[in-house]
């Protein structure tokens, strides 16, 4: 959280999380560029710009497959968070790793000749109407596109200007941008391999990023926030036994719009489930230090009144709540962020402390 | 009921204790398969095979007699250590450079050439020193070799640039080549049929249009595939060209 812009907002976890990603990084292309060549046993000697290609190509489809991977993780098991939590920089660093590697492209493939090389990128080969031989540049010019953009849009001045929700719009490109880059490795290199080795790779990590995802829709179609019951305005989330102390219940009243309801010292709130931020699921939060605290990248909210503490200025809606029996209401009709609420007291016996 | 709730990360607080051990655990799994990765993508690489540049010869000056159809080609008459009299070079200028242009008025006529020999197994080309600079005209007409037909053949292959073929780039043949070469084939670099089976005992073929000519623009969609075509032969010098049929060829792979 901020109430001004500056590029990067470090704090230990960052420096850790970026040093673990960037060492992985680092890693694999020391080894890949300076150790791989001493292991094969070629005839031949592969030349060092496509060998460089090659090593920050595969890199950076590696590195796309594991952000790809952290959404559906962190939705199957909370403790995947923390991935989630600075992927915007390990986002970024791909998009630099996917540069480099159509820098070494272009600077060999495509240079040496009297025509401009990034005309030659797309005139050289036009064979669009058929499979074997497409032109499969394009897909990863589309790709390195989506990422240099994702990359560019990637701060929170980009996120407040452009509103979260189209934000997060443009941030999808991300499926467009690896459906393009497999395109771009099964219509190019794979095209060519005697040896299978990558080609197994690539496969299991595409395979492992489409399972996640199809094994996330299916965890939240099966323990997904339950469609709150209709009864006129007022609409039943859970029951009072269901609460607990820190915590809240999370309700479905739309296909658009969830609610959080917090119980917070005894007494019950309910503040919108998305976060101001990115649209974070508040209620699968905590409240810490009085403050609902989003799980995601930790923005908060007072539960009474859904704004954040000053001198922030983060608002979400609120929603007038009541008890009747056991069973615990609110009214599907939100308030305007920022409203304040009067807490609701708990039938203290039904609640887990 | 009440479920247990899972330790709570929060960014800009400490890692929760619960946390700390899977954490590590993750990072060194992340780091561990990105080595793994790099170790197995990098070294099962295919062999290029051995070709390229054969500085360590130098530079190399012979005379010959120049002929520019399909492709500029030096019928050599007085050759050297490395270029024997009796070889027929393909030339090529340097990277993609076109060297076509100034050549016609020296066709048929003896010139030096001086460059740079590029090789692989028995496939050879001739990069020529700084362009036209590097054929000097001796003024004096020499004698092309003529044709001698071969007949018609059924073949299987690819059809490279001959010079990356020859190891201006490693590797230089396949689809994910195709752009570099189909660039290379509008510089005039001449195409090189590679054939699964020798074909008179040799591998690698000249390729020229069904008019004799260099190959048609329109077949370029055909470079880098595996193709199946059937074509007629020739010798030229010690150098066999494939002329190819556009109504004979396809790809079969």
């Amino acid at each position: 959280m901020s109430v001004k812009y500056i590029p990067v907002q470090w704090n230990n976890n960052k420096w850790k999380y970026n040093a673990v990603m960037l060492a992985s990084v680092f890693a694999y292309l020391w080894i890949f560029i300076f150790v791989t060549p001493d292991l094969m046993s070629n005839e031949g000697r592969i030349n060092g710009a496509v060998h460089n290609a090659r090593a920050f190509g595969s890199c950076a489809f590696l590195m796309l497959s594991v952000i790809l991977c952290i959404g559906p993780l962190a939705r199957l098991d909370n403790r995947f968070l923390p991935l989630l939590y600075n992927r915007r920089h390990f986002g970024v660093m791909t998009a630099f790793v996917a540069i480099t590697h159509a820098s070494y492209i272009i600077n060999w493939y495509f240079a040496f000749s009297p025509s401009n090389k990034y005309e030659a990128l797309l005139f050289s080969n036009t064979s669009y109407g058929q499979l074997s031989g497409f032109p499969f540049e394009v897909f990863g010019i589309f790709a390195l596109f989506c990422l240099v953009i994702l990359a560019a849009t990637s701060h929170d001045f980009w996120l407040k200007f452009l509103t979260p929700r189209i934000w997060k719009r443009i941030h999808y490109l991300i499926y467009a941008a690896y459906i393009s880059v497999v395109a771009h490795v099964g219509l190019g290199i794979l095209q060519d391999q005697q040896n299978h080795t990558f080609t197994v790779i690539f496969i299991l990590a595409a395979i492992v990023v489409a399972t996640l995802h199809v094994m996330a829709a299916l965890h939240e179609k099966k323990h997904g926030d339950p469609l709150a019951a209709e009864s006129g305005d007022w609409v039943k989330v859970c029951e009072t036994t269901d609460m607990q102390e820190g915590y809240a219940k999370i309700a479905q009243l739309t296909a658009k719009e969830r609610v959080a309801i917090f119980l917070h010292e005894g007494k019950l709130s309910a503040i919108s489930n998305a976060c101001a931020h990115q649209n974070g699921p508040l209620g699968e939060g905590k409240i810490i230090r009085c403050l609902v605290t989003c799980p995601w990248h930790g923005f908060q909210y007072d539960v009474t009144n859904g704004s954040s503490p000053a001198p922030f200025t983060e608002k979400v809606p609120t929603y007038n709540l009541k008890v009747e029996g056991n069973t615990i209401l609110v009214d599907r009709h939100a308030n305007e962020p920022g409203t304040y609420v009067e807490p609701v007291p708990l039938n203290i016996q039904g609640a887990a402390a | 009921m009440i479920e247990k709730k899972p330790p709570f990360f929060v960014g800009y607080l400490g890692i929760p204790k619960a946390l700390k051990g899977f954490l590590l655990k993750l990072s060194l799994l992340i780091f561990a398969g990105f080595i793994a990765g790099a170790v197995l993508a990098g070294a099962t690489q295919d062999d290029p095979g051995q070709a390229g540049f054969r500085f360590d010869y130098g530079r190399q000056t012979v005379t010959g007699v120049l002929e520019t159809t399909p492709y500029p080609l030096l019928y050599v008459t007085e050759g050297n250590e490395r270029i024997k009299e009796g070889r027929t070079m393909m030339l090529s200028g340097q990277g993609k450079t076109p060297i076509m242009a100034n050549l016609p008025k020296l066709e048929g006529k003896q010139v030096k050439v001086s460059g740079i020999i590029l090789k692989r197994g028995e496939l050879d080309m001739l990069q020529v020193a700084g362009g036209n600079r590097g054929i000097e005209d001796l003024s004096r007409e020499g004698q092309i070799p003529s044709s001698e037909p071969l007949g018609r053949w059924e073949l299987q292959g690819e059809i490279c640039d001959g010079k990356c073929l020859a190891g201006a780039m490693n590797p230089g043949r396949g689809l994910a080549h195709k752009a570099c070469a189909n660039l290379c084939l509008l510089a005039d670099i001449p195409p090189v049929f590679v054939s699964s089976n020798p074909v008179q005992g040799e591998e690698f073929l000249l390729v020229a249009g069904p008019d004799g000519g260099p190959f048609p623009r329109e077949l370029y969609h055909y470079v880098g595939q595996f193709l199946e075509l059937e074509a007629n032969l020739e010798r030229r010098g010690d150098l066999l060209v494939l002329i190819v049929d556009p109504d004979h060829i396809k790809a079969i792979k």
